[in-house]
C-alpha cells in the first residue's frame, strides 16, 4: 500500500502536465539536494583535509602540497605511547558497550512492553539529558564523588567517607555509561517494539520457555536494533574526551585528546590528523558494515 | 479481572515486571541526581562546595543574573540556536521528504548517508571542522560553530521529521488534488498542517541540541563564546557557584521550552477535534 | 454460444443509444516491464452505475487512477462528454474519486471536509455552510457532526462524509475505489443499498470498483469484468451470470462446475473415458468446456430424472440455509450441487449419488 502510495506521488506530479513529468521524476533527489550540500561542505570536506593533512610533512602546514607516511610511522613506532590512547579508548568503549547493554537492556523492555501508558513520559525522561550539555551533567557527578561533596556528605552522616573513585579510569567508564545511556536505550527500544505481540504469545501457546522465546524470537527480532544501539555508543565513545577530562582527571588520556593536543598544544597538524584518520577508519568501517545491512524503513516505521 | 487465582507464569511475569520498574526508577534517580547535585551546588553560599550544604543562599544566582559576561553569553548562545534551528527547520524538512515520502533512485543511498554525522563523535567532528576552516583561512566565530552544529543536527532532525512523515497518507494530497485544489492549496491546507507537529518537534530539537552543544562549539566558536564553554573553562580553573548555577538556569530553561512546546501542541490537538 | 433474453438486448441497445459520457479506447499503463492495463475499451453512459470488478493485479485500481486523472496513460483517450481529457489534471477534471481510505482530512471537522471543494472554487464560507448542511441532509449526518472532528466519526458516517464531499464538487462523474471492502457485513449492505439510492437520486455516473462480486450484482446496472489489465467481457449483472464470456468470467462470477469436454464422432460429448456422453444445447466446437452452475445440477434418481448424468460418491455436504450444498467426488473431480432444502433428503456421505442436469441450462465456452 505505502509502494503504490509513493509511486502516486509520482503520477500526481505527472497529472500537472507532460512538461513536469521529466522534472519531478527526481522530486526526491531535489529535495535531498540541501542536505547533500550541507555534508559535502560541513561532513565530507573537512575529513578528506583531514587525510590530506596526515600525509603532510609533520609539524608542516602543507597539506595537498606533500606526501609523506612519516606520521603513520610516528604512530606505530613502538616507542611512542600514543597507541595507548588509542588502546584505551577502544578497550573503554567496548566496555560502556558491554554495561550499557546489561544496563539498557531491562528498560527498553519496559518500554516496549510493560510501562503501557508511562512508557511516553518516562521516555521523556530519558530523552531530556539529552539536551544539557554533558558538561554540566558530568560536572554534577564531580560535585557528588568530590571530597566534602554529596557523597561524601552524606556518607558522613554515619561516620563513614566516600571512596576515591574520580580522577580515575573507573570514573571514566562510568561517565560514558552515563552519557552515553540514550543512545544505547531508544535504538533498542525501537528494536524491541517491532516484535508483534502475537508472535510471542503464539511461542508460548506452543510450549516455549519465557528463555526459549527471549532467544528464538526476542532477541532475533530486536537485533537491528540493538545492533544499532551497540554501534552507535561504540562509535561515539571511542571519539568521546569529555568523561576522560571531567571525571578521568589525568587519569588516562583518549585518542581524542591527543588529537586535540596535537592540533592546539602541539601544533602538528599532520600527527593529530593522522591519527585521527585511523579513528575515522574505525568508525567509518563499522558503521558502514552494520548500516549497510539494515532495512532502514523497517526500523523507522514505513508501513 | 480477578486476580485470585494467578498462575506461576502469571506470577513470574509480574515480579519481573516490577524489577523492570524498579531498575528504571533506579537508573532514572541516578540520571537526574547530578542535575540536582548542581542545582544544591549553586544554592550553597560558600564559594566552595560542601555538602551537607552550610548555608543556603541565592545569592549566586543573583549574581548570575546580573553579571554581563554571562549576558553576553547567553546572547550568543541563543543567536546561535536560532541561527541552527531557523536553517535546519528547513534544509531537513527537505530532507525528510527525500527520506519518507518520495520514492526515488538514490533514496536508500540517502538513507544511509544523511546518518553518518550521527555515528560520529562529536569532538573529533569539531576538531576536522577546526583543521578545514584554519585550512580555508577562515575566521571561527559563532558562526562557524552555526555550521559545525548545523553539520551534526541536520541529520537528526531530518531523521525527526521522517519518522513523522512516515505516518503521511499520500492519498490525502491525492484527494485534495482531485478535488479541486491547486498544488500551493494542497501543500497550504492538508501538507503543511498534517505534518506541522513534525515540524515543530524538529525545530524543538534543533534549538534545543544547539543550545547544549559542548562539543562542536568548543572546538568552532573561536573567539566567542558560547554557554556550555565557558561553564567547563571554569570547571577547569576559576570554579564559582555561578557555574552550577548558571548550569541550573540552562537546564531549567530547557525543560521549560520543552514543556510549553508539549502543551502547545496538545492545545492545537484539543482545538481540532472538539 | 450465449442466447442474451431479448429483453436484455433491448435495454443494452437502449443504453448505448444514450450519449454516452465517458468513452475510452485504448487504454494502456506500463509500470516498468508490466502492463498494468492492456487496451481497454470502455463506453459508458450517462447516468450508468458500472463497476469494475476482477481479482486483485488485474488492473482495475490503476484504470480508475487513470481515469481520475492520477495516473497518465501510457497509451490511449478518455474523453468525457465528446472532450479528450488526458491532458487535464485531477483538480480540473470534472470528475471525483472516492479512496479506498476515503483520505478525510483528519485535522478538519465534517463540515471542512465536506466544504473543501467549494473552499478550493472561492465559494464564500457562508455559502460553503449552507450548501455543506444541505448535503450532511441528504447523506442523512446529524446536523451536529457539522464541528465535529472527522476521525471521531464511526465507519459508515466516514463513508457518508466522503460521499458528501465528492458531492461537494458536483462532478460529472464519480469513481469508487472499493469504499466498502473494510466494512463489516450488516454496514456494507446497508451502505450498498443507501449508495443504490443516492445513485438513483442524482442521477449522476457512478464507475465503481470492486473485488467482491456481491456488491458488483447488488448495485450495478452493467459489470465490466477485468482480467491481467483488459476488458474480457461487459454487460449487466444477468448477462454476466447467465452467459460469461470465458471460462475466467464463469469462475469468477461464482462457483461452478467445469468440464472439459471434447466432440465424439456420434456428436455427443465426453470428458474422457469415465465421463460422459454428454449432450450439448446447440451447435458448438469441437472441444471446449460444459460450464454447470450448482443450482442446475440435481441429484437424480427415485423419480428425478436428467438429460446428462453423472455418478460418483458424495463427498461432503454444506447447509446454506435454505439451501443445501453437496460436494460430489466423480473420478479426480469435485462437483457442486445447489438444492432448496426441501428438495431431497441428504444422502449419506460417501454413499453413491448420480447427478444430473439438462443441456438447456448448462453453457458451452470454448475459452
Amino acid at each position: 500500500m505505502a509502494a503504490s502510495g509513493m509511486a502516486n506521488v509520482q503520477g500526481m506530479a505527472e497529472a500537472t502536465g507532460a512538461g513536469w513529468r521529466d522534472r519531478l521524476l527526481s522530486a526526491g533527489a531535489r529535495c535531498a539536494l540541501p542536505v547533500y550540500v550541507l555534508l559535502a561542505a560541513g561532513f565530507l570536506a573537512p575529513l578528506v583535509t583531514v587525510v590530506a593533512f596526515s600525509f603532510a610533512t609533520p609539524r608542516s602546514f602543507d597539506a595537498f602540497r606533500s606526501f609523506t607516511l612519516a606520521n603513520y610511522a610516528a604512530i606505530f613506532d613502538p616507542a611512542n605511547t600514543v597507541w595507548l590512547s588509542f588502546a584505551w579508548s577502544i578497550a573503554l568503549a567496548a566496555t560502556a558497550v558491554l554495561i550499557l547493554l546489561l544496563v539498557a537492556y531491562p528498560i527498553a523492555y519496559g518500554l516496549a512492553r510493560v510501562f503501557g501508558r508511562w512508557a511516553g513520559l518516562i521516555s521523556l525522561l530519558f530523552v531530556f539529558p539529552l539536551f544539557v550539555s554533558e558538561n554540566i551533567r558530568l560536572y554534577g557527578w564531580v560535585l557528588f564523588f568530590i571530597r566534602g561533596g554529596v557523597l561524601d556528605g552524606t556518607l558522613g552522616y554515619v561516620g563513614l567517607s566516600a571512596p576515591d573513585v574520580l580522577y580515575t579510569v573507573g570514573a571514566t567508564l562510568f561517565g560514558m555509561v552515563y552519557v552515553y545511556l540514550p543512545f544505547m536505550l531508544f535504538p533498542m527500544t525501537l528494536g524491541l517494539s517491532t516484535v508483534p505481540r502475537d508472535l510471542i504469545e503464539a511461542a508460548r501457546d506452543m510450549g516455549a520457555s519465557r528463555l526459549q522465546i527471549w532467544r528464538e524470537i526476542e532477541l532475533p527480532l530486536a537485533m537491528p536494533g540493538v545492533l544499532i544501539g551497540v554501534l552507535l555508543c561504540f562509535v561515539l565513545s571511542v571519539g568521546a574526551v569529555a568523561e576522560a577530562k571531567i571525571l578521568g582527571g589525568q587519569s588516562i588520556i583518549v585518542i581524542t585528546h591527543d588529537i586535540e593536543i596535537a592540533f592546539t598544544y602541539a601544533q602538528n597538524w599532520p600527527l593529530g590528523s593522522a591519527l585521527a584518520v585511523l579513528l575515522m577508519l574505525v568508525v567509518g568501517g563499522l558503521t558502514l558494515a552494520v548500516i549497510g545491512r539494515i532495512d532502514l524503513d523497517r526500523i523507522l516505521g514505513r508501513r | 479481572m480477578s486476580a485470585d487465582a494467578l498462575g506461576p507464569a502469571e506470577r513470574a511475569q509480574r515480579r519481573s515486571d516490577r524489577l523492570i520498574w524498579t531498575w528504571t526508577l533506579v537508573v532514572v534517580l541516578a540520571i537526574y541526581l547530578p542535575i540536582l547535585c548542581g542545582l544544591l551546588a549553586s544554592l550553597s553560599q560558600g564559594r566552595y562546595f560542601r555538602f551537607p550544604v552550610p548555608r543556603w543562599s541565592a545569592d549566586w544566582w543573583t549574581r548570575t543574573l546580573e553579571s554581563i559576561e554571562i549576558r553576553l553569553l547567553v546572547q550568543t548562545s541563543l543567536k546561535m540556536a536560532i541561527a541552527v534551528t531557523l536553517i535546519a527547520v528547513v534544509v531537513a524538512f527537505f530532507g525528510a521528504l527525500a527520506y519518507a515520502r518520495y520514492d526515488w533512485k538514490g533514496r536508500g543511498v540517502f538513507q544511509k548517508l544523511v546518518l553518518l554525522p550521527i555515528f560520529f563523535p562529536q569532538p573529533v567532528m569539531g576538531l576536522a571542522l577546526l583543521l578545514w576552516f584554519s585550512a580555508l583561512g577562515i575566521q571561527l566565530s559563532w558562526q562557524t560553530a552555526v555550521f559545525a552544529h548545523l553539520v551534526w543536527i541536520v541529520p537528526v532532525v531530518t531523521l525527526v521529521m521522517a519518522i513523522q512523515m512516515y505516518g503521511f497518507d499520500p492519498a490525502l494530497e491525492e484527494a485534495a488534488f482531485d478535488l479541486g485544489a491547486s498544488r500551493l492549496q494542497v501543500f497550504r491546507e492538508i501538507t503543511l498542517p498534517i505534518l506541522w507537529p513534525g515540524i515543530w518537534s524538529g525545530a524543538l530539537f534543533a534549538f534545543l541540541l544547539s543550545w547544549g552543544n559542548f562539543p562542536l562549539s568548543l572546538y568552532t566558536t573561536g573567539p566567542d563564546t558560547a554557554v556550555p564553554e565557558w561553564l567547563y573553562a571554569k570547571m577547569v580553573a576559576g570554579y564559582t557557584p555561578m557555574v552550577p548555577a548558571l548550569g541550573s538556569m540552562s537546564t531549567i530553561a530547557a525543560a521549560l521550552l520543552l514543556l510549553v512546546a508539549g502543551l502547545a501542541l496538545r492545545l492545537r490537538r484539543r482545538r481540532v477535534s472538539p | 454460444m450465449t442466447r442474451p433474453e431479448p429483453a436484455l438486448a433491448l435495454a443494452a441497445a437502449d443504453a448505448m443509444a444514450r450519449e454516452p459520457i465517458l468513452r475510452l479506447s485504448g487504454i494502456a499503463k506500463r509500470f516498468g516491464t508490466v502492463a498494468a492495463v492492456d487496451g481497454v475499451d470502455l463506453v459508458v453512459p450517462e447516468g450508468e452505475f458500472l463497476t469494475i470488478v476482477g481479482p486483485s493485479g488485474c488492473g482495475k485500481t490503476t484504470l480508475l487512477r487513470i481515469l481520475a486523472g492520477l495516473e497518465q496513460p501510457g497509451d490511449g483517450a478518455i474523453v468525457l462528454r465528446g472532450q479528450v481529457i488526458n491532458d487535464l489534471p485531477p483538480n480540473r477534471r470534472p470528475t471525483c474519486l472516492v479512496f479506498q481510505s476515503l483520505a478525510l482530512f483528519p485535522h478538519k471537522t465534517v463540515g471542512e471536509n465536506i466544504a473543501f471543494p467549494l473552499k478550493m472554487k472561492g465559494v464564500s464560507p457562508a455559502a460553503c455552510e449552507t450548501r455543506s448542511r444541505e448535503l450532511m441532509r441528504m447523506m442523512r449526518l446529524p446536523d451536529a457532526y457539522f464541528t465535529r472532528n472527522v476521525t471521531r466519526c464511526s465507519g459508515g458516517e466516514r463513508q457518508r462524509v466522503a460521499l458528501a464531499r465528492a458531492f461537494a464538487y458536483d462532478p460529472d462523474v464519480l469513481f469508487f475505489d472499493e469504499p466498502l471492502s473494510a466494512l463489516d457485513y450488516k454496514l456494507k449492505k446497508l451502505l450498498e443499498k443507501e449508495l443504490k439510492d443516492i445513485h438513483k437520486e442524482t442521477g449522476k455516473t457512478f464507475i465503481y470498483i470492486t473485488h467482491s462480486l456481491e456488491e458488483a450484482m447488488v448495485m450495478s446496472d452493467r459489470i465490466a469484468v477485468m482480467r491481467s489489465g483488459r476488458i474480457v467481457q461487459v454487460g449487466t449483472p444477468e448477462e454476466i451470470y447467465t452467459s460469461p464470456a470465458n471460462r475466467f468470467v464463469a469462475e469468477f462470477m461464482g462457483e461452478v462446475n467445469v468440464l472439459a469436454v471434447r466432440r465424439r464422432p456420434d456428436g455427443l460429448y465426453a470428458a474422457d473415458e469415465t465421463l460422459g456422453p454428454f449432450r450439448v444445447a446447440g451447435a458448438a466446437p469441437s472441444e471446449g468446456y460444459i460450464v454447470v452452475r450448482p443450482e442446475f445440477l440435481r441429484i437424480v434418481g427415485d423419480g428425478a430424472e436428467a438429460e446428462n448424468v453423472i455418478a460418483g460418491k458424495l463427498y461432503n455436504s454444506y447447509s446454506l440455509g435454505s439451501r443445501m450444498q453437496y460436494r460430489v467426488r466423480a473420478g479426480d473431480r469435485l462437483l457442486i450441487v445447489e438444492q432448496s432444502r426441501a428438495a431431497a433428503a441428504t444422502p449419506q456421505i460417501d454413499s453413491d449419488v448420480v447427478v444430473g442436469w439438462d443441456s438447456r441450462d448448462a453453457l458451452f465456452i470454448d475459452d
